[in-house]
Formats: C-alpha cells, structure tokens, sequence
C-alpha cells in the first residue's frame, strides 16, 4: 500500500510539475504571438497587395485542388478559384479516382478536352489517366488531372509533378478562398527568398453567409460545436503557430492551405502517401531537410483571415477527425523522432519537437490518467479534496485565460467577428469548454493512441453540408 | 493548512473572477468600438460629399497658372466655410471632424490629377495636416514617420521635401522606402537618380513596388535605368533590366548586349537575355545563339526563350541541335521557341511530331497542339 501511495506521490509532483510547465509555456505563447501580430500587422500596414494582380514581376501560382467524389461541390469550388485576384496563376483540379461524376461533371462544365500535355515525374505517384484543359478562353488556367485513386497526397505529389509554376499552393477541395488570399500567403516569398513555405491562417466558415464561393458576413454558427472550435481554432492559430513563426520553428501549414515553393518540396520528396497527417510530416521533414544541409530557410505563418473551411457539427464526425489528427501527430513525431532534443535541428530539435511530443502529443494522456487518479484517490478516501479543488480553481483560471487570450488577439488585430454578441459567445464558450468540451477532445485523443498502435490508418469520412447547403462526402 | 488553503483558493477565484470582468470590460469596448466606428462612417460620408462638391465648384475667375497666389485664394474662399463650422465645434468633437476630414483628403488624393490635386494639396496645407504630418514625421515609432511620409506624398506637399530628403537615410527600411515613394510624387521622375543610387538588396516585393512607380514614368526613366545597370549591387541591375524590357525601351538593346557578353554573373546575363527577348531586337540574336551552349541550364533556357521571342529563322537549325539535348523542361521550352518561329518553326514541330523517339515526339505534339498546329497537314 505504502508503495502504492509513493507511486501516487511521485505522479502528483509529475503532474503539478507539468502543469506549471505546460501553463508557463502557453503564458508566454500568449505573449509573443501578440507582439508577432502587433508586428505583422504594422509592417503589413503599407503594403498594396494589389499591386500584385498588375505586375509583371508577380511571381506564379499553381494551385493543387484534389477532389475525391465532389461532384455536388465542385463546380462551384473551382469557379471561386478561378476568380481569384492574383497576377498569372493556374487552378489544377486532381480527380483522384471518384467514384462519382466528378470528372464528367468538369469535363461538361468547364468544355475540357484531353491534353496531349506531358510532364516530368518527379515525385513517384499513382498512373495518371489524362490531363485535361479547356477550350475556352476563360478556363485557359483550368487543368483538371485524373488519376487512380492513391489518397490527398499522392494526389497532391501528381499535381506538383505538374503543376508549371514556381508557387504551389495546396488546398481542399472545399476550401474557399479569400479573394487576395494568394496576395497575403504569397508577400512572405517576396521578401525573404529563402521563404520555403508559407502557412495562412484557416477559419471557420459555419454560419457565415457565403455567396458565390465568398465568405460575405462573418457570424457565428447556431450549433455550439462549431463555435467551441472557433475557440480553439483562434488559440491553434493565432497563438500556437504565431508563435512558432516568430521562431522559425513551425512544424505544421494546414492542409486546408499552403503555399510552398515547388522546387523544394520536389527536394523533399513531396508528401508521404502512407501517412493521415501529411501536411504535417511534409514541413518536419523540409526542417529536417534544410538543418540537415545547413541551408537558410525559413519557414513562415500569414495570420490574415485567407481561408475559409467547414467544420463537424456532430461530436462522431469531430471525434473522427481529431482522433485521424492525433493519430498524424503520432505519426508524424514517430518518423521524425531523431530530430527529437537533437541540436543539429536548431529550434525544431530542442524546442519545437519537445513541445510538440511533451505538450501536444502526450498532454491528453498525462490529463486523462490524471482524471483517473483523483478518482482513485476519491474511492480510497486519500485524497486532499482542499488541494484538488484548488487545482481545478487554478486550471480553470489558466485554461479561461488562454482561451479568452486568443480571442483577445483575434479582437486587436483582425476583428473578423463585428457584432459584440459573437466576441461575448466566444468568451463565453472558452469559458465553457473547461466543462466537458475539453474532457471529449481528450479522450479522443486518447483513443488515437489505441487506434493507431492496432494499426488503423483511416482517414474517415467526413460529413459536409456544403456552403451552398448541398450535401457533398468527401474521404480519401 | 485552512488559512494557506483559504488564501490560495481566494487568490485564485481572484484571478479568475479578474479574467471574467476583463472579457467582459473587452466585450463593452467592443460596443464602444462599434458605436464610434458607425459615427466615423457618417463624418467620412459628410465630407466625401463636401469635398467632392469644393473639387467640383469652378472657381470665380479662370485659372492662368494653377501656381500663381490668387488661386490659392480662391481656393481659401472655397474652404473658409468649412473651417469656420470646425471652429464653431468643441475640442473633442473637433479631433474627430478633423480626423474624418483629413482621412477623406488622403484617401482623395490617390483618384486626382491635375488642377483637382492641387486643390486638394492646398486644402491638406490649409487646414493645417500637413504640419500635423510634418510633426509625425519626426515620431520615435517607424510606422507612424513612414504613414506620415505617405501621406505627405499623397498630398505632395512641397513643403515636406527637405525632411522627406532626410528620411531617405531613416533607420527604418519601411520609412526609407516610403519617404522614396513620396519623393517621386512630389518631385518626379528626377528623384530616380537618387532612388536608385540609395537603394540596396532590392527585394521582390520593393521591386514590385517600385515598378508600378517606374512605369508611370515610361521611357522617361528610361535613362536613369540605363545608368543603374552599371549599379555595384546586383539587385538593381536585374531591377533595371527588367524594367527596360517592361517599358519597351529599344535603345536599350546595346548596353543589355553589353551585360549579356560581358557580365560576371550567369543570372544577370540571363535576365538580359530575357530582356532582349522581349524587347524583339535582331541584333541580339548573335550573342543569344552562342548562350545557347552556355554550361548554366537557366542561362541556356533563357536564351533559348529569347530566340523564340525574337523570331528569325536563322536560329531554326541552332535550336533544332539543341533540342536533341537537355532535359524536359529545356525541350519543352526549345520546341515551343521553334514553333514561334514562323512557318519554318511550324513545319519542324511537325516533323518532329513524327520522329521515332517517343519523347520527340510527345513534346512536339504538345507544343503543336499549344500553338493549335493541324499536325494532319505538317
């Protein structure tokens, strides 16, 4: 018994260590990635991006789309991409294998015909079947690719074999960009050319009025899972990857959008196929790559509101997909795990990997064993209910603080939420989420753990109303 | 153990309850925030209105030189209204019309010309913003000196050069760089000179930026781009010759051969090669041929683009050599130069588009189907 206990002791002082830790670390995320954001909005204050549409010096843009049975959403996706405000860029649609009427669907619409057009196989990917363009003029930068089906990746690693640009920007299907999307993500590049790639901030397009492929109001969903992850997307973002551009140390450009430069993820390799999180594997291994070399890079975050997504409003939806996130994490840490306290990788090795392993990675399961202790404790009547009450009064504190400090930074740079109702819903929910939210996320969390040690690799499919309220799947 | 818990749970709820009414008070600023924003709207809608009205109104007595003094009174005449209403206002109202008035002036100034922009320069004088500016200017944060020479270039006011002069040589690049832009609003195409002496490691971004300034100018800066191409920083030169080739300045065709045989740098060489590609000169055509063998693959497919540009079927037979060597993308960008070369270019794609080897092949039929050749008839 008394072994017991000194057990129990000995994870108390783990935990409490690890909670100052874990608090320390998202104080001082909170307070650079304000200074960050102070500092790019002022250094952006005089930039006309529109000069970017009518100069010759702009440099060009393929955009990768892969679509995976999209044939309600599609159509309207690629139109959107195609009125973008940019200077010269290409829009690649990859069919990756559909099942449905994608291809026939952009076949029809857009007057395609198959190309004679050939290209390099860089990156090793699946059989493409045809390369499509159009006969009309104002689908001239329209290239629709069908290919076996091989997943996101491989259908990104065919679009960057093609792509014919210096730029490839990687998106979903259903991602809906902001009209001088590719102006703000592209500026990095333009001013350090040893940029590499560049992430832009995603938000969360529920209950906002799209019209035409464009965010036009910025509201709030009705339903409250979408609005806790607007919580959580600010804190990701506006805090978590501000901060670690700010060091050079991102190891993560949404899937949902990314600008790279082609010729480097050509040097990498492109993206891993056999991996759920893809996107982040391909930037710890353009770190690893480029520390490995010794070469200058950098690797950078562009915090304006450019892309637009949908997220779950079911908690099975929400809990597939954050356990297929965790499970990429997992993965991702695991390839990577050299780099892990490794010097030769600078800031990744020492202090982006840890954080990543020890914070991100591990926090679900140091909470939930910590859930189960007290429990124990509780049961065997050993437990301080003055010191747990405490703890939980503390953890409140840091977890309402860190929330409404991401809100905060929403509110001082971007201020995309105008109605004082929706500041306060946020407030409110970050709140909220300390009472039960939290608790699911970390158990699925948890989950992924089980899941991908049996080996489950599944992506899951992911339910979509569409913004135009059309009911479209999409899965890989 | 009590008193130390009773402490500790109070400092946290404290700091808890701190953080409530914090979001709270920022929820409230909001409110503020939005109220006072829909009131700047309506002041910036008045004066729009008004001061389109005062651009609008012809003046009195005919204008012979929009410099001489009487039609600086004339101007005062128009605006004497406006200012006695802002006299008649109470201070903390008074910051905000002035505000709202000086935000419509700036954001004016970028849709006049002529006559209208001096109007409004000397309406900006008038009421005293360029003063306030010229104040600003002198501000220990680079992002308020840089706004301020931004709008003392908006509003080209002649009477901020000598500071703009001095903020040439800021500590800030982002100051330095707007008071160039502002130099070259109020003073022209001169200012170049100095802007392309002063300037350094140019990057795409400022390059871009200060091409949409160039180009404004067109040929009339021409010759001071022909001057930086001698430039010690290598950023600038490649600026310059991308410039010439943007304006279309045919006399520029002998110093880029110059750079084009005799330059240190393969890259500089090979914007040159762009450059004279696109400005279409025969006369480039020898020194392009002999780049077409040059060991640098960008050096070679520049060239090679810029005989297709050029479009003399003399380099039929160099191109059609070199085509049989390099890798895809220089094949790709050989046959597309030979197709652009005229009905000669055309009938050897689509021989090409017969050739045995199956990667002639595939790239002549791309470039064919491109250029829309009927390889049927070739």
């Amino acid at each position: 018994m008394e072994f017991v206990a000194s057990i129990l002791d000995l994870y108390l002082v783990f935990v409490i260590t690890y909670f100052i830790a874990v608090n320390i670390t998202y104080t001082i995320f909170l307070v650079v990635s304000y200074k960050e954001i102070l500092s790019h909005m002022r250094h952006n204050l005089f930039s006309n991006y529109r000069l970017l549409v009518q100069s010759e010096l702009t440099p060009t843009i393929s955009i990768l789309a892969p679509a995976f049975n999209e044939e309600t959403t599609v159509i309207e996706s690629v139109k959107s991409l195609l009125k973008l405000s940019y200077g010269t860029y290409e829009v690649v649609v990859i069919n990756d294998g559909s099942r449905d009427n994608t291809l026939q669907r952009l076949i029809t619409e857009f007057g395609m015909f198959k190309s004679r057009r050939i290209y390099e196989p860089l990156i090793r990917a699946r059989d493409v079947k045809g390369i499509y363009r159009s006969n009309l003029p104002e689908y001239r930068n329209l290239v629709v690719v069908d290919k076996e089906n091989g997943g996101k990746a491989d259908a990104l690693n065919v679009g960057i074999n093609i792509a014919q640009f210096e730029y490839v920007c990687c998106i979903d299907a259903d991602s809906l960009l902001e009209a001088d999307a590719l102006q703000k993500v592209v500026k990095p590049f333009l001013e350090d050319d040893t940029v590499i790639a560049v992430g832009g901030i995603v938000r969360i397009a529920n209950g906002c009025n799209v019209v035409n492929g464009r965010v036009v109001d910025v509201g709030l969903s009705r339903r409250w899972i979408p609005v806790f992850q607007v919580v959580e997307y600010f804190r990701a973002f506006l805090s978590g990857r501000m901060f670690w551009h700010g060091y050079n140390g991102l190891l993560i450009i949404s899937g949902a959008f990314g600008l790279f430069k082609r010729s480097a993820v050509i040097e990498a390799g492109g993206y891993k196929p056999d991996t759920v999180g893809e996107d982040m594997e391909l930037v710890t291994r353009l770190h690893r790559m480029k520390r490995e070399k010794r070469e200058p890079y950098r690797i950078a975050f562009v915090p304006d509101p450019v892309c637009w997504t949908e997220v779950p409003e079911s908690l099975r939806v929400l809990a597939r997909q954050r356990n297929r996130w965790h499970r990429g994490l997992l993965d991702t840490m695991l390839i990577h795990r050299a780099l892990l306290l490794n010097a030769r990788y600078g800031v990744v090795g020492l202090a982006a990997m840890p954080y990543f392993v020890m914070v991100e990675l591990l926090g679900p399961l140091f909470e939930f064993f910590g859930y189960f202790v007290v429990l124990f404790l509780l049961v065997l009547g050993a437990l301080n209910v003055q010191m747990a009450i405490l703890f939980f009064v503390v953890a409140l504190f840091y977890g309402v603080m860190y929330s409404v400090g991401a809100v905060l930074l929403e509110e001082i740079s971007f201020q995309r939420y105008p109605n004082p109702r929706d500041l306060a819903t946020l407030i409110s929910f970050g709140i909220l989420e300390n009472f039960g939210y939290r608790q699911m996320t970390v158990w699925w969390r948890v989950k992924a753990f089980w899941d991908y040690f049996r080996g489950a690799h599944a992506w899951g499919a992911m339910q979509r109303k569409g913004f135009a309220g059309a009911k479209a799947r999409m899965s890989a | 153990m009590r008193l130390e818990f009773f402490i500790l749970f109070t400092l946290a709820l404290a700091a808890l309850f701190f953080f409530v009414v914090a979001s709270i008070a920022l929820v409230v600023r909001k409110a503020i925030g939005v109220q006072r924003q829909r009131g700047a709207k309506r002041l910036y809608g008045l004066y729009s209105a008004q001061l389109a009205e005062l651009l609008l109104t012809d003046l009195p007595v005919p204008l012979q030189s929009v410099k001489s003094p009487s039609v600086h009174q004339q101007y005062e005449a128009l605006l004497t209204p406006t200012k006695r209403k802002l006299s008649q206002l109470t201070l903390g109202r008074k910051a905000l019309h002035r505000e709202a008035l000086r935000s419509v002036l700036i954001d004016l100034a970028g849709d006049v010309v002529g006559e209208a922009a001096e109007r409004l320069a000397y309406f900006f004088s008038s009421l005293g913003f360029v003063q306030d500016e010229l104040i600003l200017l002198r501000s220990k944060k680079w992002w308020i000196r840089a706004q301020a020479a931004r709008h003392l270039g908006s509003l080209r006011a002649r009477r901020a050069i000598p500071l703009l002069t001095v903020a040439l040589e800021d500590k800030d690049p982002g100051v330095r760089y707007e008071a160039i832009q502002a130099l070259v609003r109020v003073q022209g195409v001169e200012s170049l000179s100095a802007i392309l002496r002063v300037t350094r490691r140019l990057s795409r971004w400022r390059a871009i930026e200060l091409s949409t300034i160039i180009m404004q100018f067109g040929s009339a800066a021409a010759p001071y781009l022909i001057k930086a191409l001698k430039s010690p920083d290598q950023s600038i030169v490649l600026f310059s010759i991308e410039m010439l080739a943007a304006i279309g300045f045919v006399s520029a065709v002998e110093p880029l051969r110059a750079l084009l045989q005799g330059y240190p740098s393969s890259v500089v060489q090979a914007k040159a090669a762009e450059a004279l590609g696109r400005l279409g000169d025969e006369r480039a055509e020898e020194g392009l041929l002999k780049l077409v063998g040059s060991p640098h693959p960008h050096l070679r497919l520049k060239a090679v683009e810029a005989l297709g540009r050029i479009g003399s079927p003399a380099a039929i037979h160099v191109l059609l050599d070199h085509f049989a060597r390099g890798h895809l993308g220089e094949r790709i960008a050989t046959a597309r130069a030979i197709a652009a070369l005229g009905p000669a270019g055309a009938e050897t794609i689509c021989s090409l588009a017969a050739d045995e080897d199956e990667l002639t092949r595939a790239v002549a039929l791309q470039v064919a189907e491109e250029h829309s050749l009927d390889i049927g008839k070739g």
